[in-house]
């Protein structure tokens, strides 16, 4: 709890505030029932003047008090606004913290939490952790202050009764503890399920094609249903513990206040005490109840809070899974070389080896395919290259600097990778391409959309580069939402240009226009592309044949169709009755 | 009686926030909230028995609380007088009702929340069914950040209202009017001038309603982007990290959360004003009566007496009329977002109407002058005609961007067409039922989408029922049995992430395998092996051959060597048809397809 704590500090002053004002506020709750005895007992009843009603003093005295309850309530109030600033703030703060903390997650901490967890991190229980610390502020001064103010008082007219509130307070101990005892595991399971049920909708929502196809909706209704069952049939159980909290302190305190009936006629009886003492003891030990109360709903939030706190905390103090080697950094001598050492890459959730061993050079602007079996390590093994991943043994460098020296923001400026998978984000198409680097003129974004050969079809969009991207690019087809993502690329600039098979959906004209536009404009860029068309890679410099995370061949297309029965295997396989057809074709 | 009818207006006040709306105010809706809030009480009409039986406890509540006071001041009027010895008796009568009012009060816990978690669990399972229910254009349209937001946040919302407010809106409204009516039975004029502070009340809540709603609306609605702003990018989290976005999101997160903090305090800050100056009206209703009631014991029209115990009595009006004030609050919130999620309720669900339920046996699929447009006035499909016979394997090329996958959009209903139609099997497609035009047909998709379970729960996805026998055939023939056999519990390995951990080839594999095991009639796969290598594909092929005898296939791929044994080759630009053939036909031809074949050769790559 200690990161959470402390960014609560930030917010002491206003804490004090909203406190102080509550401590005026709850002064001003103690102190009008006097005024109103005061109308009551000298004003009408005139016990004070045999018996006869003072309308001018209650009229005074009126004024007076609602005098102090205005002031009473614009203090609740400030101590509302105060507690709410601290609160709410608090909350945003840590929901940026947690946030921030995600964005630099690395993808294996990504799924170990996963989105949907995330996601409730963020909102529900944000929202918890923000509840209990105004309730907290606002509450437990409350509380406490009518809990010490009546049992002084109470004490202050009677030691007796003192056995009374000695009686009750250990009863309404055991009451909490037990109650508290029992539901702290409770909502643990209760935000988990509440990630459970959020997964579930995230999944289905996003994948709502495959469901409709395969006619599943009555399973998934079933799967969510069997969430939302657990759900709520823990949060049931939440409430049947804490359904114990209130009647159980209500049975004790009305004891109570029958044992000062009883202690009170005794004592009048033997005329230790005057009758007026024991209404006064009714109304302390009413205040006492009424703090008890409060503290039993502050229980409620507390321990609720205090789950969900922890669930935070493990967020912010996760640590980023990729550390900065020390002292490994020293100003890079070329511009887009990149080199495997002995790279061995092992799967880190399943532990399965994918790469084994690797040795690759590759020098400044070349160009370098890689190619091979579904399943290989193809991916895996660009994807050491920007850090998305460390290897397991072994070292990658970027221009003679390991890549675990750089900042990681230095070395992805350096390497840009255009995944497999195209993301869009629901903005503009623009804004889509100027990830690649928001500071492009206009200029800059339509050459690149150009070299992707996107231009042209985002001018045909209603609104041309302004058109919005509906929601994960579902408006645009497979073969230009990876348009748009290449322009993103190719905008960014880098040294190194790797395409992770993000030319799939091209068709073959458009994606030879693409390499060669990439050829003319992007000449010096060292690019790395994966492919499973061998026409996509038949012209790179060299091709690296990957088979079962090793290098099983690598040279031009020429050496490669010469030497190595892997590459000769895949090449039959797309190109079949080929040969004759290009022959027929030049012929 | 006109007291009683004035005092339940509050208390239908406090559960009818939107009354006020139909004063003024046009944006706001007039009378929606009101809807809304009976649209609401009405998912507790199923759970009559419940609502009757917690009735009765809070009855049995409030008269407890109610007869106590009185018992407790007679003891104190028989210590003040001496009469000692009826003290114990009134004391136990006291002790047996405090029991039975705590006994009541833990009943009444326990039957709200079973109450409340009953409705929560059917509007939240309604909202489900709706949303896998609503039309793709729909879902394709709107921020699934946002969807999701209505589903956990919006719904949570009203179930903890629901849980919180309900008895005490019970015990609240029932204490009050038995307040009143012993009220009225010590003094009309004086029950009256306490109703001064009802209607100033009522005016006041109205006012602050119409602050409130809008606040706590626009809360909830921030709360959906914040949520959308989170599903987008961690869901992105590759792109975030490759194009060292993390700053920026960060700021665009940053943005939506402190203008979220902003509006919260806000209408946090106007619902718990309410609590304070209900006690302010409070007090001063108290010397209204107090002063009043003393003038009129002075001129001798009232006894002191009734003043000091109609003095009692407001106290305890003030106190329902406290709790309901600050109920109000959390009603309004509850029903900004119950109004959310009506929304998504009230969006008709995709028609999946047909009057055909028998099973397609055939699989001939025909567009007749198909027109489509996802946009209107920008056509994507222009009289598009084709016939698939049964059992042909028919592919479709051509440029990014010319409707490949929106013909299979249109095939599967998800999308209606503008003009023209579609039949199978001679049947338009809009007749037929959708479940049966779907369950006929296999497809895989270009995004290759797995869910959060096992290994064979997702390949089983069409139907769990099947064999293990069966499972593993179809995971031979399409390849992902490599797959599987990679992962450390094989078949019962639970894909994390729905698969996030597998690569895109490996994806698509197992997309394949679920497309098998539903032994479609017709067989669509769009891009399926875009991310496979051309080896395993060549093996899928084949399984292929022997699997799709006598039904239909449908082949979307830019690699020719995907489709070049097809029966027939349909070459589509921009929404045409503008050749078809089989591959030797078309090679012959020396037309588009030729061109595009022969790229495969030419030196096209870097």
């Amino acid at each position: 709890m200690r990161i959470l704590l402390k960014l609560l500090k930030k917010y002491w002053y206003f804490a004090v505030l909203a406190a102080g004002f509550m401590v005026a506020e709850v002064y001003v709750d103690l102190y009008q029932p006097r005024m109103m005895a005061t109308i009551v007992d000298d004003g009408i009843l005139g016990l004070h003047n045999g018996g006869v009603s003072d309308l001018q003093l209650v009229i005074s005295t009126g004024i007076k008090m609602l005098l102090v309850v205005l002031a009473g309530g614009v203090c609740g109030m400030l101590s509302g606004v105060f507690s709410n600033v601290t609160g709410q703030n608090y909350g945003n703060d840590i929901r940026k913290a947690c946030f921030r903390k995600i964005m630099h997650f690395s993808f294996e901490q990504t799924d170990d939490f996963s989105t949907g967890s995330l996601i409730t991190r963020i909102t529900s229980d944000v929202t918890q952790v923000q509840q209990l610390v105004m309730q907290m502020i606002r509450g437990f001064v409350r509380c406490l202050m009518f809990f010490v103010g009546g049992t002084t008082a109470l004490l202050s007219l009677d030691v007796s009764f003192g056995v009374v509130v000695a009686c009750a307070f250990p009863l309404i101990l055991i009451d909490v503890i037990f109650v508290v005892w029992r539901t702290n595991p409770l909502f643990t399971v209760l935000q988990e399920s509440l990630d459970k049920l959020n997964s579930i909708i995230q999944e289905n929502v996003n994948g709502i094609r495959v469901v409709k196809a395969f006619i599943q909706e009555k399973t998934e209704a079933r799967r969510f249903d069997n969430a939302n069952r657990h759900l709520v049939e823990t949060q049931f159980n939440v409430q049947m513990m804490m359904s114990f909290l209130r009647p159980v302190m209500n049975i004790v305190l009305n004891i109570g206040i029958v044992s000062i009936i009883y202690i009170g006629s005794i004592q009048v009886q033997g005329g230790k005490m005057a009758p007026g003492a024991v209404m006064a003891a009714i109304t302390y030990i009413s205040q006492i109840l009424n703090g008890m109360m409060m503290l039993a709903m502050i229980f409620q939030t507390l321990s609720r809070g205090l789950a969900s706190a922890k669930r935070l905390e493990a967020v912010i103090t996760t640590d980023p899974g990729l550390e900065k080697l020390e002292n490994g950094y020293t100003q890079p001598q070329q511009k887009g070389s990149v080199s495997f050492r002995s790279v061995s890459f092992v799967y880190p959730e399943s532990g399965k080896r994918v790469l084994r061993r690797i040795n690759l050079d590759i020098a400044p602007g070349e160009t370098v395919g890689i190619i091979g079996a579904t399943g290989c390590g193809k991916t895996s093994l660009v994807s050491l290259i920007p850090r998305f991943y460390d290897a397991a043994s072994g070292k990658i460098l970027v221009d003679g600097v390991d890549v675990r020296a750089y900042d990681l923001a230095e070395l992805r400026q350096k390497v840009t990778v255009c995944l497999q998978k195209s993301e869009l984000f629901s903005t503009t198409i623009r804004d889509n391409i100027a990830i690649g680097d928001p500071k492009a003129s206009e200029e800059e974004i339509c050459a690149a959309a150009r070299a992707a050969q996107a231009d042209d079809f985002i001018r045909q969009q209603p609104e041309g580069y302004d058109t919005p991207v509906a929601e994960g690019g579902m408006s645009l087809s497979g073969g230009q939402r990876q348009r748009i993502a290449i322009s993103r690329a190719l905008l960014k600039k880098g040294e190194i240009l790797i395409f992770d098979d993000s030319t799939s959906a091209l068709d073959l004209r458009t994606e030879a226009a693409l390499y060669a536009a990439l050829r003319e404009q992007y000449a010096d860029v060292t690019k790395i592309i994966i492919a499973q068309r061998v026409a996509s890679v038949k012209n790179a410099d060299r091709i690296v044949v990957l088979d079962n995370g090793t290098i099983a061949a690598c040279g031009s297309h020429e050496q490669l169709l010469r030497t190595s029965a892997v590459y000769r295997g895949i090449y039959d396989s797309q190109l079949k009755d080929s040969e004759e057809t290009e022959k027929g074709g030049q012929a | 009686m006109s007291t009683v009818k004035a005092t339940s207006s509050v208390a239908q006040q406090g559960f009818r926030p939107g009354h006020r709306q139909s004063m003024g105010a046009p944006t706001e809706k007039p009378k929606e909230g009101r809807k809304t809030l009976r649209r609401l009480l009405s998912y507790f009409s199923p759970e009559i028995k419940y609502v009757i039986f917690l009735a009765l406890v809070v009855i049995v509540t409030v008269l407890a609380s109610v007869i106590t006071p009185s018992l407790q001041s007679r003891a104190i009027d028989d210590l003040v007088s001496g009469a000692f010895g009826q003290i114990p008796h009134i004391l136990g009568i006291m002790l047996a009702l405090y029991l039975i009012h705590g006994g009541a009060t833990l009943l009444q816990g326990f039957l709200s929340a079973r109450l409340s978690q009953r409705v929560i669990y059917r509007l939240r399972g309604e909202l489900f069914s709706k949303v896998i229910s609503l039309p793709i254009p729909y879902l394709d349209s709107h921020s699934h950040g946002d969807i999701m937001s209505r589903m956990t946040n919006d719904a949570e919302n009203v179930s903890n209202v629901i849980s919180s407010s309900l008895s005490s809106l019970f015990s609240g409204v029932l204490t009050l009017i038995g307040t009143v009516a012993v009220m009225l039975s010590y003094s009309v004029p004086l029950t009256l001038l306490t109703c001064v502070t009802v209607v100033l009340s009522v005016v006041m809540t109205r006012v602050m309603s119409r602050l409130m709603r809008r606040y706590y609306l626009r809360r909830q609605e921030l709360l959906g982007s914040v949520n959308g702003i989170v599903e987008e990018k961690v869901t992105a989290i590759k792109t975030v990290a490759a194009y060292n976005l993390q700053e920026s999101s960060i700021e665009e997160f940053t943005q939506a959360s402190d203008e979220l903090t902003r509006i919260g305090i806000i209408a946090d800050v106007i619902g718990n004003a309410m609590g304070p100056l209900m006690n302010m009206l409070n007090n001063l209703s108290f010397v209204i009566v107090a002063a009043f009631g003393a003038w009129f014991a002075l001129r001798g029209m009232i006894s002191v007496g009734v003043i000091s115990a109609f003095i009692i009595y407001s106290k305890q009006f003030s106190r329902p009329i406290n709790e309901l004030a600050q109920l109000y609050g959390q009603i309004e919130t509850a029903v900004a977002g119950a109004e959310r999620i009506f929304s998504i309720l009230d969006t008709a669900s995709e028609d999946k109407s047909g009057a055909r339920e028998l099973p397609i046996t055939e699989g001939v699929i025909e567009f007749k002058h198909v027109d489509f447009s996802y946009v209107p006035g920008k056509q994507i499909i222009y009289d598009f005609n084709l016939k698939i016979e049964a059992g042909k394997k028919i592919a479709l090329v051509g440029s990014t961007g010319s409707g490949k996958t929106t013909v299979v959009n249109l095939l599967m209903r998800f999308y209606d067409i503008d003009a023209g139609e579609i039949t199978v099997d001679g049947e338009n497609i809009k007749d037929i039922s959708c479940d049966v035009l779907r369950d006929s047909v296999g497809i895989v998709l270009q995004d290759s989408v797995l869910f959060t379970d096992t290994v064979r729960a997702n390949l089983k996805y069409a139907d769990p029922t099947i064999t293990d026998k069966k499972m593993i055939e179809a995971a031979e023939s399409s390849n992902c049995d490599k797959v599987v056999a990679a992962l450390p519990e094989g078949y019962d390995t639970v894909l994390t992430g729905a698969g996030a951990n597998l690569s895109q080839g490996q994806r698509q594999l197992l997309t394949i395998g679920r497309a098998f095991l539903s032994y479609p009639k017709i067989l669509i796969l769009d891009e399926a092996t875009s991310s496979v290598d051309t080896r395993t594909e060549q093996h899928i092929q084949n399984a292929m051959v022997e699997l799709m005898k006598d039904r239909t296939s449908l082949i979307i791929a830019h690699r020719l060597s995907t489709i070049q044994d097809a029966d027939m080759i349909v070459v589509m630009d921009h929404g045409h048809i503008i050749e078809t053939g089989t591959h030797a036909e078309l090679l012959a031809q020396k037309g588009n397809y030729y061109e595009l074949y022969m790229t495969q050769f030419a030196g096209n790559a870097t």
